[in-house]
């Protein structure tokens, strides 16, 4: 690339100035060949040289040789072999050090020299008799070696070998620089896809939505083909996402992550292991994989699989299918570190799930599945889980038919949410509702709940009202209500007026002795009797109106529709809430017939 | 010494002649545009790119040439024409099957990329934030395709319809 006009530039200038002008270019140059094109003008354009070559090393193997010579001007690269083991290598790097300090060498190419071929071959047919070469070091196994074949012997060249030095420690620096900006722009692109699958992983609470989403985002920028598996139920591994960048290649790589027993047995040697591999050339053997196969696998040079774990727990596995060579393969940190936020999505995902469903199994529990039929009163009822929140509510209702054929009801709240206020929930309705069945009177169970409660000594204390409607001779219930701490019940009149009960009384499992006080008062028929917990009345509005000042009218004006008062109670106050998302319980005994 | 780079051009029989160097861009947003067109200019030098915020009209546009593009980008959402609409498009005329196209969105969403696929995309890529990540991402996607066509190391690609008439 070296033009004659520009070279006659450079070989005029002074040397210090032209090696001012490389140390300029080796700032900006993003590769290390395209540098020592200059270098090379640099230094054919010294008395005596006939030709330049450059050779690059990876231990004993020849990555490439360049020459040039002054006639062409041009450069010639000759492709990768094997070294003689007669060629020297330049000396260990300083410690501490990826370069190393340039060694300058003088070979007489009239003597044969293998420490220095094949330049020295090169250099000779160059027309060359002498040649001196510097050997320098660029990595732990990279290195490289600059020389300048010579017309006579260098007498005197100290100016030469230092030049050549002084040139050959311009390119380690453009090598260093380069390579250090590489791996920055690596790391780069490697936090970036990190962050950007975090993103992804926080996008749905879905497992198997969460990994089709990272495998999509990791091809092609991770990988060509990427594949999840997880342990199921039955505990075998299973494909649960996979995406190639080619759509045509999808159902291929599907199928293989599904059936093929060379995968699957690399993977299970990685779950076993528990520890990364990268599988290139003669691993491949055997597999799907690689230039020894037939079809879509033929182009993939290399796989890498990571376990996936969280918790000290093996979830499955996250294999990466590279049509790029096995340089090109993810850093151990990238794989690690994408796999550990893989687990921990999917961990924090199964156990979300998990959850929810034990959340729904207990709160079952503790509602009854069906409320009695009774002759003198319709009941129906309406509950409503504060869906902000994955913890069991403390809410509760109950109905039951006593012995003497009374109906009795409940409803209540335990204080707080989670597994020890459903503890206490259950046991707060069982109780009530043997107590109740057995003929207890409202105000005694609720007392004997108390001292249940108290003698249990937990933190927490409960709200509740019990009711016992027994039917009149002459149509409408008697009723007697007992309450603690709860909010008063309404009555709502057949005529449509909305009335207070008058209750009083401290809550539950707080002091030993607490002595409540019935209510009695008489439902006619058409009449309800209407309990709700305090979700209902707390429901606030966003100007800061509670659903409390509101209720009275909307007892009155609820709608008798199919869906029933109870619901359509709570369906008000949701439309009517802007904050405050308790649980809601609410329960209506209608007395039948009209007056 | 630098030459330039000639275009690898293929012909099928029977089908247009295909430039697997020429990139067609078919994006409404100016920024996106002009970071495709910054990123393919780094890792891909020897790229022909030529730009079209409009997907309307891409396809008549397209069956005027003698050449086509190897590869078309495609964004999703466009005013006018959607994506999915050009898309559609492009699979519905076989002149252009030996086109790759690959979508170029910013949506992960599964339901999406199913969608793509089902209507004859070649690839569905994720247009990351970061644009040293949408440079890697892109230049994945540009070596894929034109690797694929580049003899045995890929898997065919959309292969022109055109030669299996003559059976």
């Amino acid at each position: 690339m070296t033009d004659t006009d520009d070279h006659r530039d450079e070989a005029g200038a002074s040397w210090p100035a032209r090696l001012h002008s490389l140390w300029l270019a080796a700032q900006d140059v993003r590769n290390v060949e395209d540098m020592a094109l200059h270098v090379y003008g640099a230094m054919l354009g010294e008395d005596g040289v006939t030709a330049v070559t450059g050779t690059r090393w990876n231990g004993r193997e020849l990555r490439y040789l360049r020459r040039a010579t002054r006639e062409s001007q041009s450069v010639t690269t000759t492709a990768s072999q094997r070294a003689a083991a007669t060629r020297r290598e330049p000396p260990a790097a300083d410690r501490g050090r990826a370069g190393g300090r340039p060694v300058v060498h003088v070979h007489d190419l009239a003597e044969p020299t293998p420490e220095f071929e094949p330049e020295a071959a090169v250099l000779r047919e160059a027309g060359a008799r002498y040649a001196m070469e510097s050997r320098f070091r660029l990595g732990e196994s990279d290195w490289g070696a600059f020389s300048v074949g010579l017309a006579r012997r260098p007498d005197g060249a100290e100016d030469l070998a230092a030049r050549l030095t002084q040139l050959s420690e311009v390119l380690v620096a453009s090598n260093r620089r380069i390579t250090e900006s590489r791996a920055h722009e690596q790391r780069q692109v490697e936090d970036a896809f990190l962050a950007e699958a975090s993103l992804q992983m926080d996008a749905s609470l879905d497992a198997q939505e969460t990994l089709a989403r990272v495998a999509r985002l990791a091809v092609p920028a991770v990988a060509e083909g990427c594949a999840v598996h997880l342990f199921g139920d039955d505990g075998a591994l299973t494909p649960v996402a996979s995406a190639h960048v080619a759509a045509a290649a999808q159902p291929w790589l599907a199928g293989l992550a599904r059936d093929d027993l060379w995968f699957a047995e690399r993977l299970h040697e990685v779950v076993r292991g528990r520890e990364g591999t990268v599988l290139t050339g003669e691993d491949l053997a055997g597999s799907p994989f690689g230039p020894g196969t037939e079809g879509l696998g033929r182009a993939v040079l290399a796989v890498s699989v990571s376990p996936l774990r969280a918790r000290g727990r093996a979830l499955g596995t996250l294999t990466f299918v590279y049509h790029r060579g096995e340089e090109a393969v993810a850093s151990p940190r990238l794989l690690d570190d994408l796999a550990r936020r893989a687990a921990l999505a999917i961990d924090t995902t199964t156990s979300y799930e998990q959850r929810r469903r034990h959340v729904e199994q207990l709160q079952r529990h503790l509602l009854p599945t069906a409320l009695p039929e009774w002759p003198a009163a319709e009941l129906c009822a309406a509950y409503e889980v504060a869906d902000s929140s994955l913890e069991v509510g403390g809410d509760f209702y109950d109905a039951v038919i006593d012995h003497d054929g009374r109906l009795a009801v409940v409803i209540g709240d335990v204080c707080g949410r989670g597994a020890e206020a459903a503890a206490v929930t259950g046991l707060a309705r069982h109780t009530l509702r043997t107590l109740l069945e057995d003929g207890t009177p409202p105000a005694r169970a609720l007392e004997r709940l108390n001292t249940i409660l108290i003698g249990q000594s937990t933190s927490r204390f409960v709200t509740a009202i019990a009711a016992v409607l027994a039917p009149e001779t002459g149509g409408g219930c008697a009723v007697q209500v007992s309450a603690a701490g709860h909010p008063p019940p309404l009555v709502r009149r057949a005529d449509g007026r909305v009335e207070e009960v008058q209750v009083a009384g401290l809550f539950l499992g707080v002091v030993a002795e607490n002595e409540l006080e019935p209510t009695s008062l008489v439902l006619a028929p058409g009449d309800s009797l209407v309990m709700f917990t305090d979700g209902l009345t707390e429901a606030r509005s966003a100007s800061g109106v509670f659903f409390e000042e509101l209720l009275r009218d909307a007892v009155r004006d609820y709608a008798a529709d199919p869906g029933g008062p109870a619901a359509d109670l709570v369906a008000r106050m949701s439309e009517f809430r802007a904050t405050g998302s308790d649980d809601t319980a609410v329960l209506i005994a209608h007395v039948k017939g009209t007056r | 010494m630098r030459s330039t780079v000639n275009p690898e051009a293929d012909t099928e029989p029977g089908a247009r002649r295909i430039d697997r160097s020429s990139i067609l861009v078919v994006e409404d947003n100016l920024e996106d545009a002009e970071a495709i067109e910054r990123a393919l200019r780094h890792t891909h030098p020897e790229v022909r790119t030529e730009f079209t915020t409009r997907g309307t009209g891409v396809v008549d546009m397209l069956l005027t040439r003698e050449e086509l593009p190897g590869l078309i980008l495609l964004d999703l959402n466009m005013p006018g024409l959607s994506g999915h609409a050009v898309l559609a498009a492009i699979r519905a005329r076989p002149e252009l099957a030996g086109v790759a196209v690959v979508v170029f969105t910013s949506s992960t969403a599964p339901a999406e990329v199913d969608a793509c696929y089902a209507a004859g995309a070649d690839s569905y890529v994720y247009k990351p934030v970061n644009f040293t990540l949408f440079r890697t991402v892109l230049k994945g996607a540009v070596d894929y395709w034109q690797e694929s066509h580049t003899g045995s190391s890929g898997p065919s690609g959309s292969q022109p319809s055109a030669g299996e008439a003559e059976g």
